[in-house]
C-alpha cells in the first residue's frame, strides 16, 4: 500500500465540493482546522495499490491572509507538503480563478489544473485552447464535468503520476520593475529557513503581508528594512499601494493567459440571464424572494407536520411494548424519558429540518441566495450586517444550531456576534409549530403572521443597538455573482446532512439529558415547587396560567416540549378550553424570544465562549418577559 | 475626449467607467484588488439594488458590491 496526499484547491462555487464527494463518496470526515472554526472536510479514495488521502481546502480568490481561511489554505499547503494540489478552476470565470492559480504556482508544489464547468462554457460561446493554456502556465490540465463526474478519474491518475515523478513548477515573470525587486530580496532571502519557497517570501514581503513579515522579522530585521525601500519604489513609480501593484501586475499576467488562450463564440444561452434580471429587480425581485420564502415554509410544515405524526405514532406506539418487559417502575420511566427525548429529537430533525436544509441548500448552490443577499444587502446594513448574514439568518427558522455555526461565514468577529446575536432571536421549526398550534388554531392566521412580523422588527432594533454597542466598522459586501445553474443534488443532499450532523452532535445529547431531568420533575413533585415560585411572572406580570410556569421551563430543554407540558398539565389537547386568545399570543410571544434552547446555548458557548453566551441568554430571558408582559397590557387594555 | 472623475455609485445602469483609484483602508482595497478590480480596469454598472447595492460587471464576471465598499471605488469616465 502506498499513501499519498492531494489537496484540492480553488475559488468558491467552482464545483469543488461536488469533485471532493465524487472521490472520496463515504469516506469522508468533516471536522475543524485546529484551533480554528473553520470547516475542514478531507476524505479517503482507494484507488489500486494506493490510499489517496483528500483534502479539501475553502474556497478562496486568495493567498495573502486577508481572511483566515486564506492563511490556513497556504500553511498546509506549505507545512504539509500535499504530494499534488489539484487546482479547480471555473472555465465560465477564467481570469479571475487564474489570478489564484498563479498565486498557488507561487507555492511550487506539483500541481495539476482541473478546468470544470467545461459544458457551461460551451454554452457561454467560450472556446478554450488547452494545449495552449498548458504550455504557458507549465502544468497538465484536464477538462472536467464535475456534475457529471467526467474527467474526474484522469484527475487520479494524473495526480498519481505526477506524485511518482515529481515536477517542476515555472516561475511567473512579473515584469521587469517589480523582478527586479523581488530578485533583490530573493538574494538577502538565501539564509533564511523556512518551509515557503523563496520567492513566495519575496513577494509577500512586497505586498508587506503582515504575517510573513512577523515570520522574517524574528530572523533577520534587516531584510524587512530592504522590503520597506523595494515596496516604496515600486510605489513610487505606479502611484499604488504596494499590495496593489502586485496584484495588478497578476491580473495583468491572468488576463494576458486569457487572451491567449480563450476565443469567445456566439452566446447561446440567455435564459439564466433572464432569471438573474428578474430575480435581482427592484420590485420583482422582493415579490419573488417573499413568495418562494413562503412557499419554503408551507411545503416544510405541511410536509413535516404529516411525516412527524407518522413518527410520533410509531415511537410512542412503543411505550406499551416497553412497559410490558419493563414494568412502570420509578427507574423504568425514567429511562423511558431518555427514549423520549431521542425519538422527539428524531421527529424535528428528520420531518422538518432536513428537508429545510435540502431545499435551502439547493437554493444556494443554484445561486439563488446570493441573489437574495445582493436584495437584502441594503436593509441588512442597518444592523451592521451584508446582505451574505441573511443566510445564517434563514437557516434559523429551521433551527438555531447550525445557524450559530452559520455564522462563520461572516468576515469578522464582531459580525459574527451580533450574526449570531441575531439568529438566536429568530423563531426556529420547533417555535414556528407551537405558533400554529396555539395561535394558528385557534386565532386566526393573520395573527400568526402579525407576530413573525413584530419578531422581525424586534430583531431588527435589537440588531441595530447591538450594531451600535460594539464598537469597530461594519465590512462591506463584496460577493461574486455567478450565473444561475441547476443544482447537484447529492451534493446539496451531503452538505444538508452534515449540517444536521452538526445538530445532532451538539443537540441530541442534550435533548436526551434533559428529558431526563424533565422525567425526574414529573415523577416528583418539584414542577409544582416551581411553578408557585413563578407566579409572580406567570400570573401577577404576564396574564397567564399558573402551569404555563412548567411549560415554560420545559421549553429551555426543547422549545417544541412547553406544547406537550401545555398539554399534560392543562389536562387537554385542545388549548382554547385552558387559554383564552390573549393568552395564547402572549404565551407565543415569550416563547419566540425567552430562550434559545439549551442546544443553541450550547453552540453559543462553542462559538463565542462562555461569558458572552451567558449574557445573551439572560438578556434575551429578561426580555422576552418584558414584552410579554408589555403585550398582555396592551391586548387587555 | 474629456473625462470626468466620480464615484462608482455614481453611474448609471448600463454605463461604463474606469478604475482610477479605491479610497479605503488596507482591508477593503486588498480584497477589493483581490477580486479584480485593480486601477486601469474597465467596470460596467449592471443594476443598482433598492438601498444601495450594485451589481457590476468586471473581468467577465459579476460581482455585488455594498453601498459602501462601491462608493470607495473611484472611476473616470468618457463624456
Amino acid at each position: 500500500m502506498k499513501k499519498i496526499t492531494i489537496a484540492l484547491a480553488g475559488n468558491a462555487n467552482v464545483g469543488k465540493s461536488v469533485i471532493f464527494n465524487y472521490l472520496t463518496g463515504l469516506h469522508q470526515h468533516i471536522g475543524n482546522w485546529p484551533g480554528k472554526t473553520v470547516e475542514k472536510a478531507e476524505g479517503t479514495l482507494f484507488h489500486g495499490d494506493y490510499t489517496i488521502d483528500i483534502i479539501d481546502l475553502p474556497g478562496i480568490y486568495s493567498l495573502s491572509t486577508f481572511s483566515i481561511e486564506e492563511l490556513i489554505s497556504r500553511e498546509y499547503i506549505v507545512k504539509e507538503k500535499p504530494d499534488v494540489v489539484i487546482n479547480i478552476i471555473d472555465a465560465t470565470n477564467l481570469e479571475r480563478n487564474l489570478y489564484f492559480t498563479l498565486q498557488l504556482l507561487e507555492l511550487d508544489r506539483p500541481m495539476i489544473i482541473a478546468l470544470n464547468q467545461m459544458d457551461l462554457a460551451e454554452k457561454k460561446g467560450i472556446c478554450i485552447n488547452i494545449k495552449k493554456l498548458q504550455k504557458i502556465l507549465g502544468v497538465p490540465i484536464l477538462p472536467v464535468i464535475a456534475t457529471q463526474g467526467k474527467g474526474i478519474h484522469g484527475l487520479v491518475h494524473k495526480a498519481l503520476d505526477l506524485a511518482d515523478k515529481g515536477q517542476k513548477i515555472k516561475k511567473i515573470d512579473y515584469g521587469k520593475e517589480v523582478e527586479r525587486e523581488i530578485k533583490k530580496l530573493t538574494k538577502s532571502l538565501k539564509k533564511i529557513e523556512l518551509n515557503y519557497p523563496k520567492k513566495f517570501l519575496a513577494i509577500k514581503l512586497l505586498e508587506g503581508d503582515e504575517e510573513i513579515k512577523k515570520l522574517i522579522k524574528k530572523l533577520d530585521p534587516k531584510i524587512i528594512k530592504m522590503a520597506e525601500r523595494s515596496a516604496k519604489t515600486l510605489e513610487a513609480i505606479h502611484g499604488h499601494h504596494r499590495f496593489t501593484v502586485i496584484a495588478s501586475e497578476r491580473y495583468k499576467i491572468a488576463n494576458e493567459i486569457v487572451k491567449d488562450s480563450v476565443t469567445i463564440g456566439i452566446c447561446k444561452f440567455k435564459f439564466s440571464d433572464k432569471i438573474h434580471e428578474i430575480t435581482t429587480h427592484g420590485i420583482l425581485g422582493y415579490l419573488i424572494m417573499i413568495l418562494s420564502i413562503i412557499s419554503l415554509f408551507y411545503i416544510i410544515f405541511t410536509f413535516g407536520n404529516f411525516f412527524s405524526e407518522i413518527l410520533v405514532e410509531y415511537g410512542m406506539g412503543l411505550k406499551p411494548i416497553y412497559e410490558q418487559y419493563f414494568g412502570t417502575g420509578i427507574v423504568s420511566s425514567l429511562a423511558w424519558g431518555i427514549i423520549e427525548g431521542a425519538v422527539a429529537g428524531i421527529t424535528i430533525i428528520l420531518p422538518y429540518i432536513f428537508p429545510f436544509y435540502f431545499i435551502l441548500g439547493a437554493l444556494e448552490d443554484s445561486g439563488y441566495l446570493s441573489r437574495i443577499a445582493f436584495l437584502m444587502d441594503g436593509f441588512m446594513h442597518k444592523i451592521g450586517l451584508h446582505g451574505k448574514a441573511f443566510i445564517p439568518l434563514m437557516l434559523g427558522y429551521g433551527c438555531n444550531v447550525p445557524a450559530c455555526l452559520g455564522c462563520r461565514i461572516m468576515e469578522t468577529y464582531r459580525e459574527k456576534l451580533i450574526g449570531i446575536f441575531v439568529t438566536t432571536l429568530i423563531p426556529c421549526a420547533a417555535v414556528t409549530i407551537i405558533i400554529l398550534s396555539l395561535v394558528g388554531k385557534y386565532i386566526g392566521f393573520e395573527w400568526v403572521f402579525f407576530l413573525y412580523v413584530i419578531n422581525l422588527v424586534i430583531v431588527f432594533i435589537l440588531g441595530r443597538i447591538a450594531f451600535k454597542i460594539f464598537p469597530g466598522e461594519p465590512t462591506g459586501l463584496i460577493m461574486e455573482m455567478h450565473s444561475y445553474r441547476i443544482p447537484h443534488l447529492k451534493t446539496v443532499a451531503k452538505q444538508a446532512w452534515f449540517r444536521i450532523k452538526e445538530f445532532i452532535y451538539i443537540a441530541l445529547p442534550l435533548i436526551i439529558v434533559s428529558s431526563l431531568v424533565i422525567k425526574v420533575l414529573e415523577v416528583t413533585v418539584l414542577s409544582d415547587v416551581l411553578e408557585n415560585l413563578m407566579r409572580p411572572i406567570t400570573i401577577d406580570w404576564l396574564g397567564l396560567p399558573s402551569f404555563s410556569g412548567t411549560a415554560l421551563i420545559f421549553g429551555i430543554a426543547r422549545k417544541e416540549l412547553s406544547l406537550v407540558i401545555l398539554a399534560t398539565r392543562g389536562g387537554t389537547t385542545n388549548f382554547s378550553i385552558i387559554l383564552n386568545p390573549v393568552q395564547m399570543i402572549v404565551f407565543s410571544l415569550v416563547t419566540m424570544l425567552y430562550i434559545p434552547c439549551i442546544a443553541t446555548v450550547a453552540a453559543l458557548v462553542k462559538e463565542i465562549g462562555w461569558k458572552k453566551g451567558i449574557f445573551i441568554t439572560i438578556f434575551e430571558i429578561v426580555f422576552a418577559i418584558f414584552v410579554g408582559g408589555i403585550a398582555f397590557r396592551l391586548l387587555t387594555w | 475626449m474629456p473625462e470626468k472623475s466620480m464615484k462608482l455609485t455614481d453611474l448609471k445602469e448600463g454605463q461604463k467607467g474606469i478604475i482610477f483609484s479605491i479610497v479605503g483602508g488596507r482591508r477593503v482595497t486588498q480584497r477589493l484588488t483581490d477580486m479584480g478590480l485593480t486601477p486601469g480596469i474597465e467596470i460596467k454598472m449592471l443594476r443598482k439594488g433598492r438601498w444601495g447595492p450594485v451589481e457590476i460587471s468586471v473581468r467577465g464576471s459579476n460581482l455585488a458590491l455594498g453601498h459602501g465598499v462601491a462608493r470607495k471605488i473611484l472611476i473616470k469616465v468618457k463624456e
